[in-house]
Protein backbone atom coordinates (compact mmCIF):
# COMPACT_ATOMS: atom_id res chain seq x y z
CA UNK A 1 0.00 0.00 0.00
CA UNK A 2 2.97 2.63 0.94
CA UNK A 3 4.28 2.09 -3.09
CA UNK A 4 0.93 2.56 -4.24
CA UNK A 5 0.66 5.87 -1.77
CA UNK A 6 3.86 6.90 -2.93
CA UNK A 7 3.40 6.59 -6.61
CA UNK A 8 -0.25 8.20 -6.53
CA UNK A 9 1.53 11.02 -3.92
CA UNK A 10 4.02 11.55 -6.93
CA UNK A 11 1.89 11.93 -9.87
CA UNK A 12 -0.70 14.17 -7.84
CA UNK A 13 2.64 16.34 -7.32
CA UNK A 14 3.38 15.94 -11.16
CA UNK A 15 -0.42 16.57 -12.07
CA UNK A 16 -0.28 19.99 -9.53
CA UNK A 17 3.49 21.47 -11.03
CA UNK A 18 1.43 20.73 -14.80
CA UNK A 19 -0.60 23.93 -14.37
CA UNK A 20 -3.78 22.14 -14.63
CA UNK A 21 -5.19 24.46 -11.76
CA UNK A 22 -5.99 26.88 -15.05
CA UNK A 23 -9.02 25.06 -15.45
CA UNK A 24 -10.44 26.09 -11.61
CA UNK A 25 -9.29 30.04 -13.13
CA UNK A 26 -11.84 29.23 -16.43
CA UNK A 27 -14.07 28.30 -13.51
CA UNK A 28 -14.28 31.62 -11.42
CA UNK A 29 -14.22 33.64 -14.65
CA UNK A 30 -16.96 31.80 -16.08
CA UNK A 31 -18.70 32.43 -12.32
CA UNK A 32 -18.04 35.98 -12.23
CA UNK A 33 -18.69 36.68 -15.62
CA UNK A 34 -22.59 34.59 -15.55
CA UNK A 35 -23.23 37.17 -12.40
CA UNK A 36 -22.54 39.69 -14.55
CA UNK A 37 -26.17 39.04 -16.61
CA UNK A 38 -27.90 37.91 -13.39
CA UNK A 39 -29.68 41.30 -12.27
CA UNK A 40 -32.17 40.50 -14.94
CA UNK A 41 -33.74 37.72 -13.92
CA UNK A 42 -36.24 36.95 -11.27
CA UNK A 43 -34.47 35.98 -7.19
CA UNK A 44 -35.80 32.12 -7.89
CA UNK A 45 -34.22 32.39 -11.62
CA UNK A 46 -30.75 34.18 -10.65
CA UNK A 47 -29.88 31.34 -7.99
CA UNK A 48 -30.97 28.50 -10.21
CA UNK A 49 -29.19 30.12 -13.27
CA UNK A 50 -25.91 30.59 -11.03
CA UNK A 51 -26.35 26.53 -10.22
CA UNK A 52 -26.82 25.67 -13.57
CA UNK A 53 -23.53 27.35 -14.84
CA UNK A 54 -21.49 26.30 -12.27
CA UNK A 55 -22.74 22.94 -11.52
CA UNK A 56 -22.65 22.57 -15.39
CA UNK A 57 -18.93 23.80 -16.32
CA UNK A 58 -17.65 22.08 -13.16
CA UNK A 59 -18.61 18.81 -14.81
CA UNK A 60 -17.23 19.73 -18.00
CA UNK A 61 -13.88 20.64 -16.34
CA UNK A 62 -13.72 17.57 -14.05
CA UNK A 63 -14.58 15.57 -17.52
CA UNK A 64 -11.98 17.56 -19.60
CA UNK A 65 -9.37 17.51 -16.20
CA UNK A 66 -10.15 13.71 -15.89
CA UNK A 67 -9.31 12.72 -19.52
CA UNK A 68 -6.24 15.25 -20.33
CA UNK A 69 -4.42 14.27 -17.05
CA UNK A 70 -4.81 10.92 -17.08
CA UNK A 71 -3.94 10.17 -21.02
CA UNK A 72 -0.69 10.95 -20.52
CA UNK A 73 0.64 9.69 -17.50
CA UNK A 74 1.37 6.23 -18.17
CA UNK A 75 2.45 6.57 -22.47
CA UNK A 76 4.61 9.44 -20.70
CA UNK A 77 6.29 7.06 -18.25
CA UNK A 78 7.16 4.49 -20.82
CA UNK A 79 8.22 7.25 -23.02
CA UNK A 80 10.68 8.59 -20.86
CA UNK A 81 11.69 5.36 -19.12
CA UNK A 82 10.74 6.48 -15.99
CA UNK A 83 8.06 3.23 -16.00
CA UNK A 84 11.40 0.93 -16.46
CA UNK A 85 13.40 2.36 -13.14
CA UNK A 86 10.06 2.38 -11.06
CA UNK A 87 9.09 -1.40 -12.51
CA UNK A 88 12.79 -2.25 -11.91
CA UNK A 89 11.82 -2.01 -8.13
CA UNK A 90 9.64 -4.67 -6.76
CA UNK A 91 6.75 -2.71 -7.62
CA UNK A 92 4.13 -5.21 -8.87
CA UNK A 93 2.21 -3.01 -11.55
CA UNK A 94 -1.19 -3.96 -10.15
CA UNK A 95 0.23 -1.02 -7.69
CA UNK A 96 1.99 1.16 -10.36
CA UNK A 97 -1.52 1.63 -11.79
CA UNK A 98 -3.72 1.70 -8.88
CA UNK A 99 -1.22 5.02 -7.85
CA UNK A 100 -1.41 6.08 -11.00
CA UNK A 101 -5.52 6.60 -10.81
CA UNK A 102 -5.22 7.45 -7.23
CA UNK A 103 -2.85 9.86 -8.14
CA UNK A 104 -5.84 11.82 -10.59
CA UNK A 105 -8.21 10.98 -8.30
CA UNK A 106 -6.83 13.32 -5.81
CA UNK A 107 -5.93 16.09 -8.44
CA UNK A 108 -10.28 15.64 -9.00
CA UNK A 109 -11.23 15.59 -5.33
CA UNK A 110 -8.68 18.90 -5.14
CA UNK A 111 -10.10 20.78 -8.05
CA UNK A 112 -13.45 20.02 -7.63
CA UNK A 113 -13.31 21.25 -3.92
CA UNK A 114 -11.43 24.10 -5.14
CA UNK A 115 -14.34 24.85 -7.52
CA UNK A 116 -17.26 23.81 -4.56
CA UNK A 117 -15.91 26.51 -2.37
CA UNK A 118 -15.83 29.19 -4.86
CA UNK A 119 -19.31 28.48 -5.89
CA UNK A 120 -20.52 27.94 -2.47
CA UNK A 121 -19.74 30.88 -1.65
CA UNK A 122 -20.92 32.67 -4.44
CA UNK A 123 -23.97 31.02 -4.40
CA UNK A 124 -24.32 31.94 -0.20
CA UNK A 125 -23.41 35.61 -0.78
CA UNK A 126 -26.11 35.58 -3.51
CA UNK A 127 -28.38 33.95 -1.15
CA UNK A 128 -28.14 35.86 1.62
CA UNK A 129 -27.73 39.43 -1.10
CA UNK A 130 -31.12 37.98 -2.61
CA UNK A 131 -32.65 37.94 0.82
CA UNK A 132 -32.00 41.05 1.65
CA UNK A 133 -33.41 42.45 -1.50
CA UNK A 134 -36.99 40.50 -1.13
CA UNK A 135 -37.07 42.17 2.79
CA UNK A 136 -36.46 45.18 1.30
CA UNK A 137 -39.11 44.60 -1.44
CA UNK A 138 -41.71 43.01 0.15
CA UNK A 139 -41.62 45.49 3.47
CA UNK A 140 -44.37 46.66 3.09
CA UNK A 141 -46.59 43.99 1.82
CA UNK A 142 -48.24 41.49 3.80
CA UNK A 143 -46.49 38.78 6.14
CA UNK A 144 -47.85 35.50 3.77
CA UNK A 145 -45.70 37.32 0.79
CA UNK A 146 -42.60 38.07 2.22
CA UNK A 147 -42.50 34.39 3.51
CA UNK A 148 -43.28 33.07 0.37
CA UNK A 149 -40.00 35.24 -1.33
CA UNK A 150 -37.76 34.32 1.57
CA UNK A 151 -39.09 30.65 1.22
CA UNK A 152 -38.84 31.00 -2.65
CA UNK A 153 -34.90 32.17 -2.51
CA UNK A 154 -33.83 29.72 0.54
CA UNK A 155 -35.33 27.15 -1.96
CA UNK A 156 -32.88 27.56 -4.69
CA UNK A 157 -30.23 28.34 -2.55
CA UNK A 158 -27.20 26.14 -1.05
CA UNK A 159 -28.79 23.10 -0.03
CA UNK A 160 -27.14 19.47 0.50
CA UNK A 161 -28.36 18.04 -2.87
CA UNK A 162 -25.52 20.61 -4.46
CA UNK A 163 -23.14 18.59 -2.34
CA UNK A 164 -24.41 15.28 -3.56
CA UNK A 165 -24.76 16.62 -7.33
CA UNK A 166 -21.26 17.19 -6.87
CA UNK A 167 -20.48 13.78 -6.03
CA UNK A 168 -21.88 12.64 -8.34
CA UNK A 169 -19.83 14.61 -10.93
CA UNK A 170 -16.62 13.25 -9.03
CA UNK A 171 -17.76 9.78 -9.67
CA UNK A 172 -18.53 10.32 -13.33
CA UNK A 173 -14.97 11.93 -14.11
CA UNK A 174 -13.26 8.98 -11.81
CA UNK A 175 -15.27 6.67 -14.54
CA UNK A 176 -13.43 9.01 -17.20
CA UNK A 177 -10.44 8.43 -15.42
CA UNK A 178 -10.29 4.59 -15.07
CA UNK A 179 -11.72 4.15 -18.72
CA UNK A 180 -8.82 6.66 -19.93
CA UNK A 181 -6.23 4.63 -17.54
CA UNK A 182 -7.73 1.60 -19.71
CA UNK A 183 -7.39 3.18 -23.09
CA UNK A 184 -3.92 4.43 -22.34
CA UNK A 185 -2.42 0.65 -22.32
CA UNK A 186 -3.21 -0.29 -25.72
CA UNK A 187 -2.91 3.18 -27.18
CA UNK A 188 0.10 4.35 -29.16
CA UNK A 189 -0.54 7.57 -28.72
CA UNK A 190 -2.04 10.55 -26.89
CA UNK A 191 -4.39 11.77 -29.22
CA UNK A 192 -5.54 8.32 -29.73
CA UNK A 193 -6.19 8.22 -26.50
CA UNK A 194 -8.09 11.64 -26.03
CA UNK A 195 -9.69 10.90 -29.45
CA UNK A 196 -11.01 7.70 -28.62
CA UNK A 197 -12.45 9.10 -25.07
CA UNK A 198 -14.00 12.00 -26.81
CA UNK A 199 -16.40 9.10 -28.27
CA UNK A 200 -16.62 7.41 -24.88
CA UNK A 201 -17.77 10.63 -23.34
CA UNK A 202 -20.47 11.11 -26.25
CA UNK A 203 -21.66 7.54 -26.29
CA UNK A 204 -21.34 7.36 -22.45
CA UNK A 205 -24.25 9.84 -22.19
CA UNK A 206 -26.37 7.60 -24.79
CA UNK A 207 -25.84 4.42 -23.29
CA UNK A 208 -28.80 4.35 -21.59
CA UNK A 209 -30.65 4.83 -24.45
CA UNK A 210 -28.53 2.18 -25.76
CA UNK A 211 -29.09 -0.17 -23.27
CA UNK A 212 -33.31 -0.03 -23.25
CA UNK A 213 -33.37 -0.73 -26.79
CA UNK A 214 -31.81 -3.58 -26.51
CA UNK A 215 -33.11 -4.74 -23.22
CA UNK A 216 -36.75 -3.72 -24.81
CA UNK A 217 -35.74 -6.76 -27.67
CA UNK A 218 -37.62 -5.15 -30.53
CA UNK A 219 -37.41 -6.32 -33.95
CA UNK A 220 -34.39 -4.88 -35.24
CA UNK A 221 -32.39 -7.00 -36.99
CA UNK A 222 -29.12 -8.66 -35.31
CA UNK A 223 -26.73 -6.20 -36.52
CA UNK A 224 -28.84 -3.70 -34.45
CA UNK A 225 -29.04 -6.00 -31.53
CA UNK A 226 -25.49 -6.75 -31.15
CA UNK A 227 -24.28 -2.76 -31.95
CA UNK A 228 -26.59 -2.42 -28.75
CA UNK A 229 -25.47 -4.74 -27.20
CA UNK A 230 -21.99 -3.55 -27.53
CA UNK A 231 -22.91 0.13 -26.41
CA UNK A 232 -24.42 -1.14 -23.52
CA UNK A 233 -21.91 -3.55 -22.21
CA UNK A 234 -18.55 -1.89 -22.72
CA UNK A 235 -19.62 2.03 -22.43
CA UNK A 236 -20.16 3.46 -18.91
CA UNK A 237 -23.80 5.01 -18.19
CA UNK A 238 -22.32 8.28 -17.78
CA UNK A 239 -25.92 9.77 -17.73
CA UNK A 240 -26.59 8.20 -14.99
CA UNK A 241 -24.20 10.65 -12.86
CA UNK A 242 -25.97 13.82 -14.76
CA UNK A 243 -28.26 14.85 -11.25
CA UNK A 244 -27.32 18.56 -12.42
CA UNK A 245 -30.86 19.60 -13.64
CA UNK A 246 -32.84 17.54 -11.19
CA UNK A 247 -30.81 19.21 -8.51
CA UNK A 248 -31.02 23.29 -10.40
CA UNK A 249 -34.91 22.27 -10.97
CA UNK A 250 -35.03 21.85 -7.22
CA UNK A 251 -35.85 18.33 -6.37
CA UNK A 252 -34.58 16.74 -3.93
CA UNK A 253 -31.62 13.98 -4.45
CA UNK A 254 -32.84 11.11 -2.22
CA UNK A 255 -30.40 9.77 -0.31
CA UNK A 256 -31.05 5.78 -2.22
CA UNK A 257 -30.43 7.23 -5.73
CA UNK A 258 -27.56 9.26 -4.81
CA UNK A 259 -26.19 5.34 -2.80
CA UNK A 260 -27.30 3.69 -5.81
CA UNK A 261 -25.58 6.00 -8.51
CA UNK A 262 -22.32 6.25 -6.22
CA UNK A 263 -22.31 2.31 -5.98
CA UNK A 264 -22.46 2.26 -9.76
CA UNK A 265 -19.57 4.66 -10.26
CA UNK A 266 -17.23 2.55 -7.99
CA UNK A 267 -18.55 -0.88 -9.92
CA UNK A 268 -17.36 0.84 -13.31
CA UNK A 269 -13.93 2.59 -11.85
CA UNK A 270 -13.16 -1.61 -10.41
CA UNK A 271 -14.14 -2.62 -13.91
CA UNK A 272 -12.24 -0.35 -16.12
CA UNK A 273 -9.60 -0.43 -13.69
CA UNK A 274 -9.01 -4.36 -13.03
CA UNK A 275 -9.12 -4.26 -17.00
CA UNK A 276 -6.40 -1.92 -17.13
CA UNK A 277 -4.34 -3.93 -14.99
CA UNK A 278 -4.78 -6.96 -17.06
CA UNK A 279 -3.60 -4.87 -20.25
CA UNK A 280 -0.73 -3.22 -18.33
CA UNK A 281 0.41 -6.97 -17.11
CA UNK A 282 0.82 -7.93 -20.53
CA UNK A 283 2.29 -4.49 -21.55
CA UNK A 284 5.89 -4.74 -22.63
CA UNK A 285 7.73 -2.06 -21.79
CA UNK B 1 19.94 -20.96 -2.07
CA UNK B 2 23.23 -19.78 -1.42
CA UNK B 3 24.57 -21.05 -4.10
CA UNK B 4 22.46 -19.81 -7.17
CA UNK B 5 23.86 -17.56 -9.32
CA UNK B 6 23.14 -14.48 -9.21
CA UNK B 7 21.73 -13.98 -12.88
CA UNK B 8 21.08 -17.18 -14.53
CA UNK B 9 19.76 -17.13 -18.49
CA UNK B 10 18.79 -19.96 -20.04
CA UNK B 11 18.06 -21.30 -23.56
CA UNK B 12 16.72 -17.23 -23.57
CA UNK B 13 14.67 -16.52 -27.16
CA UNK B 14 13.12 -13.37 -27.27
CA UNK B 15 11.13 -12.64 -31.03
CA UNK B 16 8.86 -9.20 -31.39
CA UNK B 17 6.30 -9.25 -33.95
CA UNK B 18 6.11 -7.25 -36.78
CA UNK B 19 3.42 -4.92 -36.86
CA UNK B 20 0.21 -5.98 -39.62
CA UNK B 21 2.31 -8.48 -40.62
CA UNK B 22 3.14 -12.00 -39.41
CA UNK B 23 6.77 -12.34 -39.07
CA UNK B 24 8.66 -11.75 -35.99
CA UNK B 25 12.05 -10.46 -35.29
CA UNK B 26 14.47 -12.36 -33.34
CA UNK B 27 15.64 -10.32 -30.63
CA UNK B 28 17.23 -12.56 -28.71
CA UNK B 29 18.27 -16.15 -30.00
CA UNK B 30 18.86 -18.73 -27.50
CA UNK B 31 21.42 -16.91 -25.06
CA UNK B 32 22.71 -18.84 -22.09
CA UNK B 33 24.56 -16.69 -19.31
CA UNK B 34 25.65 -16.69 -15.93
CA UNK B 35 26.93 -14.31 -14.00
CA UNK B 36 28.27 -15.91 -10.69
CA UNK B 37 27.73 -13.95 -7.12
CA UNK B 38 30.07 -10.63 -6.61
CA UNK B 39 31.37 -10.32 -9.96
CA UNK B 40 31.47 -7.58 -12.53
CA UNK B 41 30.14 -8.82 -15.47
CA UNK B 42 29.87 -6.67 -19.00
CA UNK B 43 27.60 -7.33 -21.44
CA UNK B 44 28.88 -6.03 -24.64
CA UNK B 45 27.64 -6.02 -28.04
CA UNK B 46 26.73 -3.27 -30.93
CA UNK B 47 23.96 -1.36 -31.07
CA UNK B 48 20.15 -3.71 -31.89
CA UNK B 49 22.65 -6.53 -30.35
CA UNK B 50 20.03 -7.59 -27.48
CA UNK B 51 21.81 -6.39 -24.68
CA UNK B 52 19.29 -4.17 -23.49
CA UNK B 53 16.05 -6.55 -24.38
CA UNK B 54 18.57 -9.31 -22.35
CA UNK B 55 18.39 -6.67 -19.36
CA UNK B 56 15.04 -6.17 -19.29
CA UNK B 57 13.79 -10.01 -19.95
CA UNK B 58 16.06 -10.32 -16.42
CA UNK B 59 14.47 -7.02 -14.68
CA UNK B 60 11.07 -8.41 -16.07
CA UNK B 61 10.19 -5.64 -18.07
CA UNK B 62 9.75 -7.78 -20.98
CA UNK B 63 8.81 -11.13 -21.18
CA UNK B 64 10.87 -13.72 -23.14
CA UNK B 65 9.50 -16.09 -25.83
CA UNK B 66 10.90 -18.86 -24.91
CA UNK B 67 13.68 -19.97 -22.12
CA UNK B 68 14.07 -18.50 -18.74
CA UNK B 69 16.07 -15.54 -16.65
CA UNK B 70 16.48 -15.44 -12.98
CA UNK B 71 18.05 -13.56 -10.32
CA UNK B 72 19.38 -15.43 -7.27
CA UNK B 73 17.28 -18.49 -8.29
CA UNK B 74 13.91 -16.28 -8.82
CA UNK B 75 12.23 -16.24 -11.96
CA UNK B 76 12.77 -12.73 -12.98
CA UNK B 77 8.51 -12.26 -13.55
CA UNK B 78 8.08 -12.67 -10.01
CA UNK B 79 8.15 -8.92 -8.29
CA UNK B 80 10.13 -10.28 -5.41
CA UNK B 81 13.18 -11.63 -7.83
CA UNK B 82 14.15 -7.57 -7.74
CA UNK B 83 14.01 -7.17 -3.76
CA UNK B 84 17.75 -7.13 -3.97
CA UNK B 85 18.29 -5.03 -7.64
CA UNK B 86 19.07 -1.83 -8.57
CA UNK B 87 18.69 -0.76 -12.48
CA UNK B 88 20.19 2.09 -13.89
CA UNK B 89 18.71 2.46 -16.92
CA UNK B 90 20.75 3.59 -20.56
CA UNK B 91 20.30 8.14 -20.78
CA UNK B 92 18.40 7.81 -17.33
CA UNK B 93 15.14 10.21 -17.40
CA UNK B 94 13.79 11.19 -13.84
CA UNK B 95 10.63 13.25 -12.67
CA UNK B 96 12.05 16.88 -13.26
CA UNK B 97 9.72 18.19 -11.22
CA UNK B 98 11.14 16.30 -8.04
CA UNK B 99 14.38 17.59 -6.51
CA UNK B 100 17.54 15.04 -5.85
CA UNK B 101 16.66 14.35 -1.85
CA UNK B 102 12.71 13.71 -3.25
CA UNK B 103 13.98 11.71 -6.03
CA UNK B 104 15.16 9.39 -3.85
CA UNK B 105 12.97 9.45 -1.03
CA UNK B 106 10.23 8.40 -4.22
CA UNK B 107 12.57 4.95 -5.05
CA UNK B 108 13.22 4.46 -1.16
CA UNK B 109 9.56 4.46 -0.63
CA UNK B 110 9.13 1.58 -3.74
CA UNK B 111 11.45 -0.11 -2.21
CA UNK B 112 9.94 0.00 1.33
CA UNK B 113 12.19 1.81 3.18
CA UNK B 114 10.81 4.62 5.15
CA UNK B 115 11.58 6.99 8.43
CA UNK B 116 14.81 7.54 9.58
CA UNK B 117 16.35 4.64 7.63
CA UNK B 118 15.74 6.17 4.54
CA UNK B 119 16.48 9.34 5.74
CA UNK B 120 19.89 8.30 6.86
CA UNK B 121 20.30 5.93 2.82
CA UNK B 122 19.64 9.33 1.11
CA UNK B 123 22.19 11.24 2.94
CA UNK B 124 24.81 9.03 2.82
CA UNK B 125 23.90 8.21 -1.02
CA UNK B 126 23.70 12.11 -2.09
CA UNK B 127 27.24 12.01 -0.42
CA UNK B 128 28.50 9.13 -2.41
CA UNK B 129 27.40 9.96 -5.69
CA UNK B 130 28.47 14.03 -4.68
CA UNK B 131 25.36 15.67 -4.89
CA UNK B 132 24.59 16.76 -1.46
CA UNK B 133 25.19 20.56 -2.47
CA UNK B 134 22.35 19.73 -5.27
CA UNK B 135 20.49 17.77 -2.91
CA UNK B 136 17.68 20.69 -2.69
CA UNK B 137 17.55 21.24 -6.86
CA UNK B 138 14.67 20.72 -9.28
CA UNK B 139 16.29 17.59 -11.78
CA UNK B 140 14.80 20.26 -14.22
CA UNK B 141 18.12 21.63 -13.36
CA UNK B 142 20.31 18.93 -13.29
CA UNK B 143 23.41 18.60 -15.93
CA UNK B 144 23.95 15.24 -18.05
CA UNK B 145 26.53 14.06 -15.50
CA UNK B 146 24.24 15.12 -12.51
CA UNK B 147 21.39 13.17 -13.54
CA UNK B 148 23.71 9.81 -14.17
CA UNK B 149 24.51 10.12 -10.80
CA UNK B 150 21.48 10.50 -9.27
CA UNK B 151 20.36 7.58 -11.63
CA UNK B 152 23.01 5.47 -9.37
CA UNK B 153 21.92 6.96 -6.54
CA UNK B 154 18.63 5.42 -6.64
CA UNK B 155 19.72 2.43 -8.39
CA UNK B 156 21.44 2.16 -5.00
CA UNK B 157 18.78 2.94 -2.45
CA UNK B 158 17.84 -0.72 -1.30
CA UNK B 159 21.40 -1.33 -0.85
CA UNK B 160 21.26 -4.11 -3.62
CA UNK B 161 23.20 -7.30 -3.99
CA UNK B 162 22.86 -7.06 -7.69
CA UNK B 163 23.07 -3.87 -9.79
CA UNK B 164 22.30 -3.72 -13.00
CA UNK B 165 23.57 -0.71 -15.37
CA UNK B 166 22.83 -0.23 -19.02
CA UNK B 167 25.64 2.05 -20.87
CA UNK B 168 26.55 3.78 -17.37
CA UNK B 169 28.79 6.39 -18.36
CA UNK B 170 27.02 6.98 -21.73
CA UNK B 171 27.35 10.47 -22.71
CA UNK B 172 29.19 11.76 -19.07
CA UNK B 173 32.52 13.66 -19.05
CA UNK B 174 36.10 11.82 -18.37
CA UNK B 175 35.94 12.85 -14.24
CA UNK B 176 32.48 11.64 -14.07
CA UNK B 177 32.96 8.05 -16.25
CA UNK B 178 35.86 7.50 -13.89
CA UNK B 179 33.63 8.06 -10.70
CA UNK B 180 30.95 5.86 -11.82
CA UNK B 181 34.16 2.76 -12.90
CA UNK B 182 35.52 3.72 -9.01
CA UNK B 183 31.86 2.76 -8.15
CA UNK B 184 31.22 -0.30 -9.85
CA UNK B 185 35.21 -1.16 -8.55
CA UNK B 186 33.76 -0.15 -4.94
CA UNK B 187 30.54 -2.00 -5.12
CA UNK B 188 32.58 -5.43 -6.17
CA UNK B 189 35.02 -4.89 -3.18
CA UNK B 190 31.61 -4.89 -1.23
CA UNK B 191 30.49 -7.96 -2.49
CA UNK B 192 27.91 -6.73 -5.00
CA UNK B 193 27.27 -7.91 -8.46
CA UNK B 194 27.30 -5.58 -11.19
CA UNK B 195 25.87 -6.57 -14.49
CA UNK B 196 26.25 -3.78 -17.20
CA UNK B 197 25.94 -3.33 -20.52
CA UNK B 198 28.47 -0.76 -22.92
CA UNK B 199 30.23 -0.37 -25.67
CA UNK B 200 32.95 1.34 -24.51
CA UNK B 201 35.05 -1.29 -24.56
CA UNK B 202 38.30 -0.12 -22.67
CA UNK B 203 35.88 0.74 -19.36
CA UNK B 204 34.43 -2.65 -19.55
CA UNK B 205 38.00 -3.90 -19.68
CA UNK B 206 38.91 -1.92 -16.87
CA UNK B 207 36.52 -3.33 -14.43
CA UNK B 208 34.52 -6.27 -15.32
CA UNK B 209 35.54 -9.93 -14.24
CA UNK B 210 34.23 -11.65 -17.42
CA UNK B 211 32.46 -10.61 -20.56
CA UNK B 212 29.73 -11.95 -22.76
CA UNK B 213 29.35 -10.77 -26.11
CA UNK B 214 26.27 -10.70 -27.80
CA UNK B 215 25.96 -10.04 -31.81
CA UNK B 216 22.74 -10.15 -33.33
CA UNK B 217 20.98 -12.02 -30.75
CA UNK B 218 23.31 -14.67 -30.23
CA UNK B 219 26.13 -14.72 -27.35
CA UNK B 220 29.09 -15.73 -29.60
CA UNK B 221 31.71 -15.35 -27.01
CA UNK B 222 31.91 -15.32 -23.15
CA UNK B 223 34.48 -15.96 -20.66
CA UNK B 224 37.25 -14.46 -17.87
CA UNK B 225 38.73 -11.16 -19.82
CA UNK B 226 42.03 -12.42 -19.19
CA UNK B 227 41.49 -15.35 -20.82
CA UNK B 228 39.75 -14.33 -23.83
CA UNK B 229 42.01 -11.54 -24.67
CA UNK B 230 45.15 -13.78 -23.67
CA UNK B 231 47.64 -14.00 -26.75
CA UNK B 232 48.74 -17.96 -25.91
CA UNK B 233 51.94 -17.38 -27.84
CA UNK B 234 53.10 -13.68 -26.78
CA UNK B 235 54.78 -12.65 -22.97
CA UNK B 236 54.97 -8.73 -22.62
CA UNK B 237 57.60 -7.86 -20.51
CA UNK B 238 56.99 -3.98 -18.86
CA UNK B 239 60.51 -2.65 -17.86
CA UNK B 240 61.27 0.86 -15.56
CA UNK B 241 65.16 2.30 -15.76
CA UNK B 242 66.37 -0.06 -18.36
CA UNK B 243 69.54 1.48 -19.94
CA UNK B 244 70.13 0.64 -23.67
CA UNK B 245 72.11 -1.91 -22.80
CA UNK B 246 69.50 -4.03 -20.79
CA UNK B 247 67.10 -3.74 -23.62
CA UNK B 248 69.91 -5.05 -26.02
CA UNK B 249 70.81 -7.90 -23.81
CA UNK B 250 67.21 -8.67 -23.62
CA UNK B 251 66.65 -8.80 -27.85
CA UNK B 252 69.72 -10.53 -28.23
CA UNK B 253 68.61 -13.42 -25.27
CA UNK B 254 65.26 -13.68 -27.02
CA UNK B 255 67.19 -14.29 -30.63
CA UNK B 256 69.05 -16.66 -29.11
CA UNK B 257 66.46 -18.98 -27.87
CA UNK B 258 64.57 -18.74 -31.60
CA UNK B 259 61.83 -16.10 -30.17
CA UNK B 260 60.47 -13.39 -32.31
CA UNK B 261 61.02 -9.71 -30.72
CA UNK B 262 57.32 -8.42 -31.99
CA UNK B 263 57.41 -4.62 -30.35
CA UNK B 264 59.20 -2.62 -28.35
CA UNK B 265 57.79 1.03 -27.43
CA UNK B 266 58.09 3.65 -25.42
CA UNK B 267 55.06 3.08 -22.63
CA UNK B 268 52.32 5.62 -22.58
CA UNK B 269 49.66 6.48 -20.23
CA UNK B 270 46.36 6.34 -21.48
CA UNK B 271 44.25 9.04 -22.81
CA UNK B 272 42.10 9.45 -19.92
CA UNK B 273 44.60 9.55 -17.43
CA UNK B 274 46.22 12.07 -19.12
CA UNK B 275 42.98 14.44 -19.62
CA UNK B 276 42.39 13.94 -16.00
CA UNK B 277 45.78 14.98 -14.77
CA UNK B 278 45.41 18.18 -17.08
CA UNK B 279 42.07 19.10 -16.06
CA UNK B 280 43.77 18.38 -12.41
CA UNK B 281 40.59 15.92 -11.15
Amino acid sequence: MRRTLAIASNTLTDLTRQRVFYFILIFALILIGSSVFMSRFSFQQELQILKDISLGTMSILTSLLAILATARLIPQDIEDRTAYTILAKPVPRYQYVLGKLLGVLGLLVISLFIMSALFFAMLYTREQTLLSEAMRQYATAPREQLEDALRTVRAAGLKIDIAQAIGLLFMKASVLAATTLLVTTFATTNIFTVITMVFVYFIGHLQEIAREYWLQQTGNGWFTHLFLALVALIFPDLQAFNRVDQVVAGHALSLGIFTQTTLLGCFYIAVYTTLAVVMFYGKEL
Amino acid sequence: MTAEPAVAVRGLTKRFPVPFTRRLISAVEDVDLTVNRGEVYGLLGPNGSGKSTTLKIILGLVWPTSGSAKIFGRDSGEVHSRDSVGFLPENPYFYKFLTGTETLRFFGKLCGLHGEQLHQRIIDLLDLVGLTNAREQRLATYSKGMLQRIGLAQALINDPQLVVLDEPTAGVDPAGSRDIRDLIVDLRKRGVTVLLSSHLLGQVQEVCDRVGILANGKLVREGKLEELLAIENQTELVLENASEDLVKRVQELARDANARLVAQRRSTTTLERFFLDATDE
